[in-house]
């Protein structure tokens, strides 16, 4: 036996100390089977329905999650659509055109988590209608009546789609409380003092749109959904909650501050992305700004780009590169 | 009695067999290769994680993906070879490891590898052997996530193919990789417990 051989069995040994003990034996085969063999068969949530149940078509998930609701209101109130421009004088309205990413540190999401843990909310959320309810079509024509859309996109280098798939949209109304949001944003180690105290009683209206969602069988999917509207008031100083939003995901006040002017908040929706989970890089889409996402767990990626009032979210395995290409075939 | 090649090809001609069974819509052989295979990859997720009742569902989320592999997706070719059991690992350590980042998340603990703190044990000598599994433990998060899986796997005496195809690595050359990966784990070990005893 060489040194090496011995060095390494006297590592073995000591790395027995982790097997299983006598308390440690798992249950048995059959059994973890059976449990394997009952998820399998559970109904299919499609991925659309997951997007949209962990923001807030639960409404178990939807009073644990503050912060991702906090964090979605304040994106999509930053963002919105014009379709209802010449509606109110007395509103503000937003359009994506653009998207920025902005990375989360493990130590901040375990922040963010526990705020979510804890149930803070940032004020009271009434649901008018709720939305995620998906179903199945037979067509790309019934997706789109369905959908109340002109006509389904579709990426031109892969073929039919094997499954389509219209989930119902829902609208939602935020009465914010100023002490609900405070305690949140000292909690993620952000200036609470940022909001001025006419926040409080704030309404926000957001107005979700059907989507449709067409999935290939080797995983691939593709959503496309006219962007969400968001109304409020146009006094609303975005410029000051963007920066407490940024300071909240975890960026120094300076650069929060900085940054927030820079941002073009009337057009640019934020995406926070977990450092840990992804990587990502702005991408260009048939003349569109956009982002790309690749997981850092697994194969994984995802695009994500907004065309003529339409968002758009394709996600399959591969590169990131292939799904930019698909991406650009979409018409 | 068989070499460790010999006995890993007819292991993964049995695999590929019930592979593509499982393509053409076999539930019975998914059942076989679950039966197959699950007390190897708990074996490994349990030794990453440390607790039972997580390394269960660890164990069933792999299967769940094989089976999304196998069946919903077709991502087995049937022209192609696959070792079901390098793949099964390699997709076992991923989740212990993306696992162990989530508990990090949750407690923020800087430790990779850190058992998960179930039940207390009083008596003393339970005490001690749980102190020395943390310096290993602890020993082992300072390592890459490659040394970390090839040393388990071996504890595990999985064969050197196995370890070279789990691990992405060519088979001539485990044996060298798993030296740099003891010294690694003896350095690291000894800076452990220089650290606990300072």
């Amino acid at each position: 036996m060489t040194q090496d051989d011995r060095e390494l069995q006297e590592v073995m040994n000591q790395l027995s100390l982790l097997e299983p003990g006598p308390g440690d034996v798992p249950k048995p085969a059959s059994r973890a089977l059976a449990e394997v063999q009952r998820q399998i068969h559970a109904p299919r949530s499609t991925p659309l329905h997951t997007f949209w149940r962990s923001f807030f078509a639960n409404s178990n998930r939807r009073m644990a999650t503050a912060v991702a609701l906090l964090t979605l209101v304040f994106a999509f109130a930053l963002s919105f659509p014009s379709v209802r421009a010449a509606a109110s004088d007395f509103l503000g309205l937003f359009r994506v055109q653009k998207f920025a990413a902005i990375a989360i540190s493990p130590q901040q999401l375990a922040v963010l988590s526990r705020i979510a843990e804890e149930g803070l909310m940032p004020g009271e959320i009434e649901v008018l209608s709720e939305p995620g309810a998906t179903h199945s079509v037979a067509s790309l024509q019934d997706a789109a009546q369905a959908a109340a859309m002109d006509r389904v996109r579709t990426p031109s280098l892969l073929g039919d789609a094997d499954t389509v798939f219209v989930m119902d949209g829902g609208q939602a109304r935020l009465t914010l409380d100023l002490e609900g949001v405070r305690e949140i944003l000292t909690m993620a180690g952000a200036d609470p003092s940022l909001l001025p105290d006419s926040l409080d009683g704030t309404q926000v209206d957001v107005v979700v749109y059907a989507g449709i969602e067409l999935d290939w069988d080797d995983g691939t999917w593709l959503v496309q959904m006219p962007s969400p509207l968001v109304t409020y008031p146009e006094d609303l100083n975005y410029v000051m909650l963007g920066e407490a939003l940024l300071q909240a995901l975890g960026m120094s006040p300076d650069e929060a501050a900085r940054l927030a002017q820079q941002v073009d908040w009337t057009s640019t929706l934020l995406l926070p992305i977990p450092q840990s989970t992804a990587n990502f890089n702005e991408v260009n889409i048939n003349g569109s700004s956009g982002l790309a996402l690749s997981s850092l767990d697994d194969d994984y990626g995802a695009v994500i780009w907004q065309q003529d009032g339409i968002l758009y979210l394709l996600s399959g395995q591969g590169s990131v590169n292939e799904l930019i290409r698909l991406a650009n075939s979409v018409r | 009695m068989m070499n460790d090649s010999e006995e890993d090809s007819v292991t993964t001609i049995t695999d590929n067999l019930l592979l593509e069974r499982m393509s053409q819509g076999d539930v019975a052989s998914f059942e076989t290769l679950f039966h197959q295979h699950y007390d190897r990859v708990y074996g490994l997720l349990f030794r990453l994680v440390g607790n039972r009742v997580e390394a269960e569902d660890l164990t069933q989320e792999v299967f769940l993906k094989l089976h999304q592999h196998a069946f919903a997706k077709n991502r087995f070719s049937l022209q192609r070879e696959h070792n079901l059991s390098a793949w099964l690992f390699r997709v076992a350590t991923n989740m212990g490891y993306n696992a162990i980042r989530g508990r990090k998340r949750r407690w923020q603990r800087n430790m990779v590898l850190v058992p998960d703190p179930q039940g207390s044990p009083n008596a003393e000598r339970e005490v001690e052997r749980r102190e020395q599994e943390t310096a290993v433990r602890n020993a082992l998060s300072r390592l890459p996530e490659r040394q970390v899986q090839l040393l388990l796997m071996r504890q595990m005496e999985f064969s050197y193919a196995e370890c070279a195809e789990a691990c992405g690595v060519a088979a001539g050359s485990v044996g060298t990789l798993l030296a740099r990966a003891s010294k690694a784990f003896r350095d690291a070990y000894e800076e452990e417990t220089g650290e606990r005893e300072r």
